[in-house]
């Protein structure tokens, strides 16, 4: 898997790479507008992170080309801005999705995994580990071949969890994950930690090890 | 006190002034020349008399060309030099009024015989000249003050009108709008040099208010990059292996940190952007269904404390507004009065008339209204309250001219906002 990040503010690319490490990806920088129009109009990628502010243009220019050449990448907007018009904007423009600064790392993950499986052209859309099997498309998740009755917001989360396979995630990311904006209207965890004891409850009753891990106070961690 | 008045005020007191000192001056002015002259006169008649007595032999017998009322001869038994003029009233069987007299009494010798001789005149028809005089000066005394008082109005008026025509659209003038100020041309140059400031001065406000708004839009927008470095180092902080409890109570410090950093900068990027009017779309929304629906995304919340909602009187209400802002306004309502709730409180919503009332338990005492919708003021020692959310609320609230007040009524804290007056 090739991922692309089109980003002036290197501190944060670098991030990005070093928390994506843990996936089989193979990651490559564009830090400018010429560096990232050279390397999109050679390569392909399975997944584009991009910037909109660089200097030497406007990001959106890089995604208007992609689509005029008929290149299939695809893109995740990362931008400061947030208002809805600039999320229909790059939407329009063919993006596969937007996240607004500052984001958690794990919600980026996760969005990049989504964009890749989205684009999976051998209509496989399990993902196996050990013994869960996720069936990203129908939405429905496999323990020992026995169907796991999940609600809609603990299918989400342990999804969330499993595509951040051994990396803490914390309680904010969570929170914001579960909850979007309202997450932050709230100070109580508690709703967090209901979830992923039920969650837990449900693996466990159907045979599975304990692969969630309450890392001190931070948040959660699934480890495989 | 209007400048116009100000000027008339001083005028009419001069002209009062001079008219109650000049008219009674006048008065005596004329009067004093009036008897000098019939003075004169008598003394004139009275020479004329002598001669006419000296050559008559009967002489207290023979006066005829003077009435005898006006005229006493009295015989004295010596001579001594004797001439006084003076007013005397007497009454007047014709007109059946008393009347003034001039009177001069003197003693004269005639035919070497001594007597006392009295005159009178008639004051009657000099004082009505006298009073008439006073009267006529008077009334074209008034008659000119009058006048003027009216001329100098009318050029007042007229003078100042463009001062009052500026001072008007000063007065609907504001800086946060993007109505420029349009003075009207005047002839008069000082009124044109002071427009010409004033929409200068008014120019420089508004690039200078622009500015200021379009800095803290920005500097927001900036800080958004170096949040996300910060954000994404927290994370992958997290991953570092060994941690330890220690590391990891600091680093949910420091993320709780960051957390608290980048909601108090959406929240000023917000309050930019409804001060750069970025929020112009509107729609009707019937607030029941908007309370509604924001009650079913806090229902954790709600559980979670036990509060008991009350949300029975509502009526259909519907307001045309920004759907964002009308979920910001009320759900920054709505979640104030979960989160500063007690446990097993309650909130009652209600709605009549377009009149959003949310009243909640909590704290038994009222907040401090003074500073209440002011930014970062906070009326707890909440770590997580950015003190922007009542701020908000006002901005969104004055943005669609509704009113928004707070008020504390048996330990219940209620806030209202008032949608009536708003532009729909």
């Amino acid at each position: 898997m090739k991922i692309l990040i089109i980003e002036d503010e290197k501190e944060l690319s670098k991030g990005i790479i070093s928390y994506l490490k843990e996936e089989s990806y193979v990651c490559e920088i564009a830090s400018d507008f010429k560096m990232a129009i050279e390397k999109t109009e050679s390569f392909d990628y399975d997944c584009i992170l991009l910037d909109i502010s660089l200097p030497g243009g406007n990001g959106l220019n890089i995604l208007k080309e992609l689509k005029a050449n008929k290149k299939s990448d695809g893109v995740i907007i990362i931008s400061a801005k947030d208002s809805i018009d600039d999320r229909i904007e790059g939407l329009n423009y063919g993006a596969d999705d937007y996240l607004a600064k500052p984001f958690h790392l794990s919600e980026l993950s996760a969005r990049i995994a989504a964009v890749i499986r989205r684009r999976r052209f051998d209509g496989n859309s399990k993902m196996v580990i050990n013994e869960i099997s996720i069936d990203t498309f129908a939405k429905i998740i496999n323990v020992n071949n026995c169907r796991l009755e999940l609600t809609k917001k603990e299918y989400d989360l342990l999804l969330y969890l499993v595509t951040n396979k051994n990396r803490v995630i914390s309680k904010n990311a969570i929170a914001a994950h579960i909850s979007g904006d309202d997450a932050d209207m709230f100070d109580s965890f508690d709703f967090i930690y209901a979830h992923i004891k039920n969650i837990k409850k449900k693996l466990a009753a159907s045979g599975c090890s304990d692969y969630i891990k309450s890392v001190y106070g931070i948040g959660y961690r699934f480890d495989v | 006190m209007k400048l116009l008045n100000k000027t008339l005020r001083l005028y009419i007191v001069y002209a009062a002034l001079i008219l109650l000192i000049a008219v009674p001056v006048f008065y005596f002015a004329i009067k004093n020349i009036v008897i000098e002259d019939v003075d004169e006169s008598m003394m004139a008649q009275k020479s004329a008399l002598i001669k006419k007595l000296e050559m008559q032999t009967n002489g207290a017998q023979l006066y005829p060309e003077i009435n005898s009322t006006d005229f006493e001869l009295k015989l004295l038994a010596s001579y001594s030099k004797f001439d006084t003029f003076f007013i005397t009233y007497k009454y007047d069987s014709i007109s059946k009024e008393i009347l003034p007299y001039r009177t001069m009494k003197t003693n004269v010798l005639i035919q070497t015989k001594p007597y006392s001789m009295t005159l009178r005149s008639s004051l009657i028809d000099t004082e009505d000249l006298i009073e008439r005089i006073c009267l006529i000066t008077g009334l074209l005394s008034l008659l000119i003050i009058v006048g003027l008082f009216f001329i100098t109005r009318y050029i007042s008026r007229k003078v100042w009108h463009p001062f009052y025509s500026t001072l008007n659209l000063l007065h609907t003038f504001r800086v946060d709008k993007d109505e420029t100020l349009q003075l009207p041309n005047t002839e008069i140059s000082e009124f044109s040099d002071l427009n010409q400031t004033i929409t200068k001065l008014a120019t420089t406000n508004m690039a200078v208010f622009k500015s200021q708004k379009e800095f803290t839009e920005n500097a927001s927008h900036e800080m958004q990059t170096p949040l996300a470095v910060f954000q994404s180092k927290v994370e992958l902080l997290m991953q570092t292996n060994p941690l330890t409890s220690e590391q990891a109570a600091l680093i949910t410090e420091a993320e709780q940190a960051v957390q608290r950093m980048n909601k108090l900068n959406k929240t000023l990027l917000l309050l930019a952007k409804i001060d750069n009017n970025q929020f112009s779309e509107t729609e009707t929304i019937v607030l029941e269904a908007l309370i509604r629906q924001l009650l079913a995304q806090y229902a954790g919340a709600i559980a979670e404390k036990n509060i008991a909602v009350d949300s029975a009187e509502m009526d259909n209400s519907s307001i045309t507004v920004n759907r964002y802002l009308l979920e910001v306004l009320i759900g920054n309502l709505l979640t104030n009065s979960i989160r500063y709730n007690i446990n097993s409180g309650s909130i009652k919503i209600s709605i009549t008339n377009k009149r959003l009332f949310v009243s909640n338990t909590g704290l038994q005492t009222p907040l401090d209204t003074s500073k209440l919708f002011h930014r970062f003021q906070k009326q707890n020692t909440s770590n997580s309250s950015s003190g922007l959310g009542l701020a908000l609320v006002k901005q969104i609230c004055d943005l669609y001219n509704a009113t928004v007040n707070y008020d504390f009524k048996e330990v219940n804290h209620i806030f209202s906002v008032d949608f009536n007056s708003s532009v729909t």
